[in-house]
Order: C-alpha cells, then structure tokens, then sequence
C-alpha cells in the first residue's frame, strides 16, 4: 500500500504478467474543491525477470479556499504534475522493486523514493513482503512573510517522511484469502498548510513531529455458484509525536471499514458495490475555532500548537460507490474496434459523505487497461 | 522508535509464519486455483485507483500515513 500511494505501481507483491497501458481519469467534486486528475500508465515486461513502470499525471485542482479554514474566499486554480518510475525482478518465488516518484506543483515539490521485497513460500500459498519508502517534501508560500518552518537562505519549509510496512498474505482455501498487514512513518518537518490562517491566531502552527502507525486486516472470499466475490476491510490507525507524552498533542484515533461485492452479470461484464465508513477522534491540540472562537485562547489548551484543518478534527466519513468493469472480448469481431478486444474499460460513481466543513463529494472515474 | 503494540503485531505475524511453516500441505494445490486469480480476490488489483484512493483520503481525513499526498500549497488539504 505504501508503494501504490507513492505511485509505484511496479512494486506490487504478484509478478507482473503482462505488457499493458492504463489510461484513468478522476473527477472529484465536493462544495469548496474540484479536482480532475488524469494519469497514464505503462508496464512493461523485459528480459532476465525484470520489469518496468512509469507514469505520469496530473492534478487539476480548483478551490475556494474558506473551507478549508482560510478567511480569504478567494477561487483559484493549482496544478501538481507527477511522474513516477519503477523497476522490478523476480528470482522464483522472490520479487524485489524500487522506484523514483517526483511531484512537482507552484509551491510544493516532492521526491519519494521506495522499494519492496517480498518472497512466496508453502505451495504459493502464502506471501509476506516487506516494504520501505521516504518522501523528501521542500514547500513554500507565494503571500506571506517567511514562515517559522522556513530554512534559510532559501526561505523554503520542508517535511521529511520515512515509511515501513511488512504484510503477510495468505490463501485460506480455493476460495478464501487474507491479510494482515502493519504500517509505520515517521514525519519531521512542516505538516500543515502555508496559507491556512486560525482566525484570531495567525498562520497554523501543527507540531513538527509525528509517528504514525496503521495495522489492517482484509479477507476475500468468492462463491462460484453465483459467481460473487466479497471482500471485507479493517483498518485501526493511531498517531504520537515521539517522546512528548503525556502531552502528546496528536492522539488521532481511527477506525475505518469497508466492504465490497463483486457480482458477475455476464461473462465479460463485472459491478462492484464498495461500501466505508470512516471514524476518527481529534488530534488533542486541535479546537474546532469556529464553535469556540476562545479554545485556543491561552491557558484554554496547554499546547503552543493550533490548526484550523477540518482532517484533524473528528469525522465521520461515508462513501457508497458503485462500479462496472467491462472485459472488451465482444470487440473482437468488429472491424478497427477489434483492437481494444483485449482491454478492460471500467466506471464507477460515488458519493463520499463528510461530517465536517468540506461537504460531501461527487467522485466521478473511468479508466481503461489494454495490454500491447 | 516502535511502540509496545508495534512491536506485539510484528511477534504476530511472525508467529502466525511460523505455524503456517508447520504444516506439511499447503491449504490449496495448484489445480485449485481457479478463482484466487479473479479480481474479487486480490486486494492489489487496482494499483491506480488505490493511488487516486491514498491522494484523496490523505487530503480529507487525518488517518493516511502521509505519503499519499505529496502536495500542499493548493488550501484544499
């Protein structure tokens, strides 16, 4: 999961089988925010067990930006481009990657570097992979004095993040597998937002340091009389700020679940019904200003941090999405369209249900997987 | 830098190797492997939508690891 979010879709834990391109766009849409993301991917198969990944997408983000805790409601436009590059081996039953991401925006430019190793054993039965990742993150702010953050002589912040994570899969039965997997990342440097004001306290002031752990549990199984697949997900998550308890000023809690259906309709067209719930505590330095203007008052919170980020507040999100895959086999006897025969187009919709100020979200995508 | 409950998970898992090291047959023969290769029994089979999935929920809940949403400057995380 680590490597997936940093966009290093080589690394996965199966070995990579085919030649293919996935071209996918994301629409999303909630009250304050739109965000149309486009991206393409390629894989390719070499010589000697190796393989490659690279991708490239962009992110059209257009926000009024009071929601999100600023007293300016003023609209604008942003644009992150990212490109990323994996490669991966396999020996037998072991498949080692690593990979470059680079995300580059007006005010914000990443670098995430990762690997993964993860070896098969007992029959192929059961997989246990090991993965390792750091995001080199340097930010700065286009209308304000030099931040606190700021590093000289270059004025920037910046914000190193270290990851870990170590899964263990395993198949049950012809038609039952499971996962348990556990996560940890450590984070120094600036964790919030350079433009985000606290009414009445100035730029927010997050701590600067934080330890975040995540242990998830995830089953499947399938039911080939009716040709219906299941899958249920949990995922526990909880943050500290290393060396500051009792005082600890994160404390974030979290449960979240989810649930998806496959269900075959035919033989080449497949929906997914996916369900989750996600519910969260507040980080123990946050106040919600907006309710009680005084909270970050002092004396009121005994911590030198504020934040006006709805994220660290407590929700309570809901997301009910549904999804049809299309296997293009019927293409293959149509003049010119026989040659997308071979790909998997999909679409779905959802509805994602937030309980704080953001609102809740249209999340609009479609994509499709050809091999070449 | 672990925690006590780190720590206890990873004596788990290893724990939960181990006894599957212990047994003689593996839980499913080659031959029987006909739906672990459909799409609703793998949890990685979508790498790009989990992508999209990481970005957006590091943007609006407080419970991603970080490293899903490389980017700041926009105010809409």
């Amino acid at each position: 999961m680590i490597l997936a979010a940093l966009g290093l879709c080589v690394v996965g834990m199966e070995a990579r089988g085919a030649d293919q391109v996935t071209i996918r766009g994301a629409y999303y849409r909630e009250p304050s925010t739109r965000v149309i993301q486009p991206v393409v991917d390629i894989q390719k198969d070499l010589p000697h067990g190796f393989d490659i990944d690279a991708h490239y997408l962009v992110d059209a983000i257009t926000s009024a930006s009071a929601a999100a805790g600023t007293t300016k409601d003023s609209i604008f436009t942003e644009i992150r481009n990212e490109v990323g590059l994996g490669v991966g081996k396999n020996w037998d039953r072991t498949r080692a990657t690593l990979g470059y991401r680079y995300s580059a925006e007006s005010d914000y430019w990443s670098h995430g570097l990762g690997g993964s190793l993860a070896g098969r054993f007992w029959g192929d039965t059961a997989t246990v992979a090991l993965s390792m990742g750091l995001s080199l993150d340097t930010m700065s702010s286009r209308d304000r004095p030099a931040p606190e953050c700021a590093v000289a002589p270059h004025g920037y912040c910046t914000l190193n993040s270290y990851f870990a994570g170590l899964s263990y899969t395993q198949v049950l039965s012809p038609t039952w597998v499971a996962q348990v997997d556990g996560e940890v990342a450590y984070l120094d440097g600036f964790q919030g937002n350079l433009y985000r004001l606290v009414p009445g306290r100035g730029y927010e002031k997050p701590p600067s340091e934080r330890l975040r752990d995540a242990v998830a549990g995830r089953i499947a199984t399938y039911f080939p009389s009716s040709a219906t697949g299941l899958q249920l997900h949990y995922r526990f998550y909880w943050d500290l700020y290393p060396g500051q308890q009792p005082s600890d000023p994160w404390l974030i809690r979290a449960h979240t679940i989810e649930a998806r259906v496959y269900q075959k309709l035919s033989r080449s067209l497949e929906v997914r019904l996916l369900y989750r719930q996600h519910f969260q505590n507040h980080a123990a330095f946050w106040c919600d200003i907006t309710v009680n203007p005084s909270c970050y008052q002092a004396g009121v919170l005994p911590l030198p941090y504020t934040s006006a980020d709805p994220k660290l507040g407590p929700i309570h999100t809901e997301y009910p999405e549904v999804k049809l895959l299309w296997d293009a086999d019927r293409l293959r006897t149509v003049p010119f369209l026989r040659w997308f025969s071979a790909a998997t187009f999909e679409i779905s919709y959802g509805y994602y249900v937030q309980s704080d100020s953001f609102g809740s979200a249209h999340v609009l995508q479609a994509g499709a997987t050809m091999p070449y | 830098m672990a925690s006590p409950s780190w720590r206890a998970w990873l004596v788990a898992a290893l724990a939960l190797v181990a006894a599957a090291g212990c047994a003689h047959e593996p839980p499913v023969q080659p031959w029987q492997r006909e739906h672990l290769a459909k799409r609703a029994m793998r949890f990685d089979a979508d790498p790009t939508e989990d992508h999209f999935r990481q970005h957006w929920f590091g943007a609006r809940e407080g419970a991603d690891l970080g490293f899903g949403q490389p980017g700041g400057g926009c105010g809409c995380n």
